[in-house]
């Protein structure tokens, strides 16, 4: 299986008033074709950075790719190319999703002009064949009464109709490749599950490969088949998912896994209540270059060494590697 | 006990003219201006001439190294009285902005804030701005001996309803501000929310509102004059200077152009500062960077 | 367990009035809680869970009185609040404290931590001067803040500091009840969990009772002893919180529980029983069981005949036709 996205050493920088940010800062990973990879981490942890990066949506007047940095989609660089030869890419062989889908529709046109408009660009299809793949497309959605759903804009519609409007745009021209970003955070639970039983279901359709980026570790656990653990703009572990889970490795994984209320451990017959495991501290500041490990500041393993020289992969068999010094794969 | 949380370490962040210059370019810009005018204004004065002074043989004498300006058709010094000119419309802009922002920072917090005090003063304002200033201001001063102080009150006027319509809408969008609902769980009861909670938080888009109505007030002072309703014609503003050199335009320009200009860069220096403002003073736009 | 309850809220009704046309005409109402009772005692936490537009937060706003309810009745530890006007309200505000979900905006910008700790204290005449500035800092230590850190503005704490400058804001006063609205949604995971333990250790040193909003059935367990499920301004369950997590019986609570997330991939989605559709408006809920719409059970009359609260089992109240 060779992979569709391989992404090398990405540095993304922005500049603000307190100096140089380093939002993401060296971080490399592959996607294989028709894979679920999550990326998951904590707000500021750069994964959504990571997102933007790949399309190339960093705001030149803030920010940048480093150079040094390489994004390969299908073995074609990616930070060399135009902005026009970008566009071509954008939500054809590449589609993003959003967060909150109200933002990124437009409020003026209808959905259905939306997609087809889209359809348009990237595929050449005459106005009336590009609406009927809308109808087709938001059909595939499970959007009831497609045909009069069109002509919908989208403040008429629900929040989780419109990431399903935003689901069925951005598949629209069978992209290779899905990133979603927080597809799910701003939905409400039970809409929450549609959707991403949807994007499984879908997945498994087309054979898009999608990249999932969430803070959301059930959501993660529940959808994807390998996982990224992000901490400080640099990856800190990856592995599939279940050996993630079953035996995470990086400190801060496991720390993230003790914090999390688990809806399905069972409280003791008093009901008296666990405690949750916290991570003491704070995010460290991208404004600084960061020596050694990003997290040996918030954790109780580390070491000296810790401190003062970046740990290297350590690979703990079947795909799952940890940057820690201290962890015992 | 629980565990002492880490403070975020923010770096320390020193103050330095340099730094602030170079990120407020049109603050420093128009504020440098100003201070220039401002200084011209209250020193300038007694270091010039009388401007009253008259001298026939000299009568409209092209700008020249004995008179700066040139001179007009009574043979009075044109840089001297340009000079009491900017005091002229410093002081109209000035206390312009100042009493309306103060009535209307007043009738905006009551009209934000007391509910039912809205509907009827809201619609005093929306009467108040169908008038057009210009023809309030005439009929105000033809009612009226003209005075300095009564063209103040004829431009304050209608520039109060423009005060109130920007607090008014600040203070409505602070009211539903989860922290004014947190002070009144927390017990802080009317006098003390308006005063620390609400207050505070308009005096930012009541700067920047107030320095383009002291820019338009500039203005409409010297448009007042120069349609002869404006301050005494004794008095050198630069509207009466222009009022004055209309005649002779032809031959003597520069008896317009050069008060024309002044009042253009007065008016641009005040304008800038309050786009800049305006610009620092926004926290949304503050933060973009 | 004794006394009279911290909170009662009896039949609680807020109706938000809808206006349109040219004349602003008042053309219908959002049902936003639709007849709501519960009790808190004092040293319990209540859970209130339901998706957006069930009314949640805004009983916690009614009980609050930061909105007048439209009927119904609210006694605070035994005492008649509901008509009370502002004026008169507000001796009994030391009693009812509040946390809010969004530690960046429930503070003035242009205050110092200190001042908003401090604040109710000085608005009930608690303290003044020196021994307000002691008060404070005590407060600052209970939380878990540096006493130095007084003097900063709110946006130089981080999400998780600021959330703990509300709840020793909320402290200051010695409430028996704090109403905390999502107060860690807004909060990473690892922050979250320093907030949730904090708010637990001092339920138990102060006997505080919680109203606890949430949409988080992860959060909801960990924290309260019972559970109220709301949807679309109407309490569908109440019960204390092992059974409803073991044995839930109405419908809804059975989907919201299917649906939420765990973090454990061999716990797969396929196979899961999901509701299908949105929430329906709270302006125009369906008729009958709001839920009969996307109830996989319903029946005829489900459209027809709104179910009342009925008590199932000792303590364990359901509103369903099917039960």
């Amino acid at each position: 299986m060779s992979a569709i996205l391989e992404v090398r050493d990405l540095r993304t920088q922005f500049d603000t008033l307190d100096g140089v940010v380093r939002a993401v800062d060296g971080v490399s990973f592959d996607l294989a074709r028709g894979e679920t990879l999550g990326i998951v981490g904590e707000s500021g942890c750069g994964k959504s950075v990571t997102a933007l990066s790949i399309l190339r949506l960093i705001p030149p007047e803030t920010g940048r790719i480093a150079a040094g940095s390489s994004i390969r989609f299908e073995g074609e660089e990616l930070t060399g190319l135009s902005e026009q030869e970008m566009k071509r890419l954008r939500g054809h062989r590449i589609s993003m999703i959003f967060q909150e889908p109200m933002t990124s529709l437009n409020p003026v046109l209808t959905v259905g002009t939306q997609i087809a408009e889209n359809v348009t660009r990237h595929l050449g299809l005459p106005k009336k064949a590009a609406l009927a793949r809308a109808v087709e497309m938001l059909d595939l959605v499970r959007i009831a009464d497609p045909g009069r759903r069109v002509y919908e804009y989208p403040h008429q519609l629900s929040g989780g109709m419109r990431q399903r409007v935003m689901i069925a745009m951005a598949l629209s021209c069978d992209p290779q490749v899905l990133i979603a970003d927080e597809p799910t955070t701003a939905l409400d639970v039970t809409v929450q599950a549609q959707i991403l039983d949807l994007m499984l279901e879908l997945k498994e359709k087309t054979g898009t490969a999608i990249v999932l980026i969430t803070h959301d570790l059930g959501v993660v656990a529940e959808t994807t088949q390998r996982v990224v653990v992000m901490y400080a703009g640099r990856k800190v572990e990856e592995a599939p998912v279940e050996a993630l889970f079953d035996n995470p490795l990086h400190p801060y994984t496991r720390g993230l896994m003790r914090a999390i209320p688990r809806l399905d451990v069972e409280a003791d017959a008093a009901g008296t209540r666990p405690r949750l495991q916290e991570i003491p501290g704070l995010v460290p500041l991208l404004t600084r270059p960061i020596i050694g490990c990003a997290f040996a500041a918030r954790c109780e393993l580390a070491t000296d060494r810790c401190r003062t020289t970046p740990p290297p992969f350590v690979d703990a068999g079947g795909g799952h590697i940890v940057a820690c010094w201290e962890a015992k794969p | 006990m629980v565990a002492i949380a880490d403070d975020l370490p923010l770096p320390p962040r020193r103050f330095s003219l340099g730094t602030a210059i170079r990120r407020n370019p049109t603050i420093a810009f128009g504020g440098i201006l100003l201070l220039l005018l401002l200084t011209v204004a209250i020193f300038g004065p007694s270091f010039v001439g009388d401007p009253l002074k008259i001298a026939p043989v000299n009568r409209l004498r092209p700008p020249s190294e004995r008179w700066w300006f040139g001179t007009d058709q009574f043979g009075r010094d044109l840089f001297t009285r340009t000079v009491y000119g900017s005091r002229v419309s410093l002081i109209v802009g000035l206390s312009v902005a100042a009493f309306s922002s103060l009535l209307g920072l007043a009738l905006g917090l009551a009209c934000g804030y007391f509910r039912r005090v809205d509907g009827i003063v809201m619609r005093i304002m929306d009467g108040l701005m169908a008038i057009p200033s210009i023809l309030l201001a005439i009929a105000l001063i033809t009612l009226t001996r003209p005075s300095l102080f009564i063209v103040i009150v004829a431009i304050v006027i209608p520039e109060v309803p423009r005060i109130v319509r920007v607090v008014r809408a600040v203070v409505l969008s602070i009211r539903s501000q989860p922290y004014i609902e947190s002070a009144i769980a927390g017990g802080t009861r009317n006098a003390k929310l308006l005063w620390r909670h609400v207050l505070p938080n308009t005096l930012a888009p009541l700067i920047v509102q107030s320095t383009y109505v002291c820019a338009s007030a500039m203005l409409v002072e010297a448009g007042l004059s120069f349609l002869g309703a404006g301050v005494p014609p004794e008095v050198p503003s630069w509207g009466n200077i222009i009022a004055q050199g209309r005649t002779f335009f032809q031959i003597a320009p520069w008896s317009i152009l050069i008060p024309g200009g002044f009042l253009a860069l007065t008016v641009l220096a005040v304008n800038l500062l309050g786009d800049g403002l305006r610009d620092r003073l926004d926290p949304r736009l503050a933060r973009r960077l | 367990m004794s006394g009279a309850p911290v909170l009662e809220v009896e039949n609680l009704v807020k109706h938000f009035p809808i206006h349109g046309g040219l004349l602003q005409r008042r053309v219908g109402a959002v049902k936003a809680v639709d007849g709501v009772s519960f009790a808190i005692a004092k040293g319990e936490t209540l859970g209130l869970v339901g998706e957006s537009g069930c009314g949640k937060s805004t009983i916690g706003k009614t009980v609050l009185k930061l909105i007048e309810p439209t009927a119904g009745r609210i006694l605070l530890g035994g005492e008649d609040v509901t008509a009370l006007k502002p004026g008169a309200m507000w001796p009994h505000r030391r009693r009812i404290q509040t946390i809010f979900q969004d530690p960046y905006s429930s503070m003035n910008p242009r205050l110092s931590a200190g001042t908003i700790v401090g604040e109710p204290l000085e608005n009930f005449g608690i303290a003044k001067g020196k021994d307000l500035e002691a008060r404070v800092v005590r407060l600052f230590e209970r939380v878990g803040l540096r006493p130095d850190s007084m003097r900063k503005y709110a946006h130089e704490f981080s999400g998780g500091q600021r959330q703990r400058l509300g709840i020793a804001k909320a402290l200051s006063v010695n409430p028996d009840l704090i109403v905390a609205d999502e107060p860690v949604s807004a909060l990473d995971v690892s922050v979250q969990a320093q907030v949730l333990n904090l708010l637990i250790d001092l339920q138990e040193e102060l006997g505080l009772a919680y109203l606890f909003i949430s949409h988080d059935l992860g959060v909801m367990r960990h924290i309260s002893h019972r559970i109220a499920v709301m949807y679309l301004g109407r309490i569908v369950e109440i019960t204390d919180k092992r059974t409803l997590f073991t044995n839930p019986l109405h419908p809804y609570t059975e989907a919201l529980l299917s649906a939420a997330t765990a973090p454990d991939p061999r716990r797969k989605r396929r196979g899961k029983k999901i509701v299908q559709g949105d929430v329906p408006s709270p302006a125009n809920p369906p008729s009958g069981c709001h839920f009969h719409t996307r109830c996989p059970y319903a029946v005829a009359e489900c459209k027809v005949t709104s179910p009342p609260l009925k008590e199932v089992a000792p303590g364990h109240h359901v509103a369903c036709l099917l039960r």
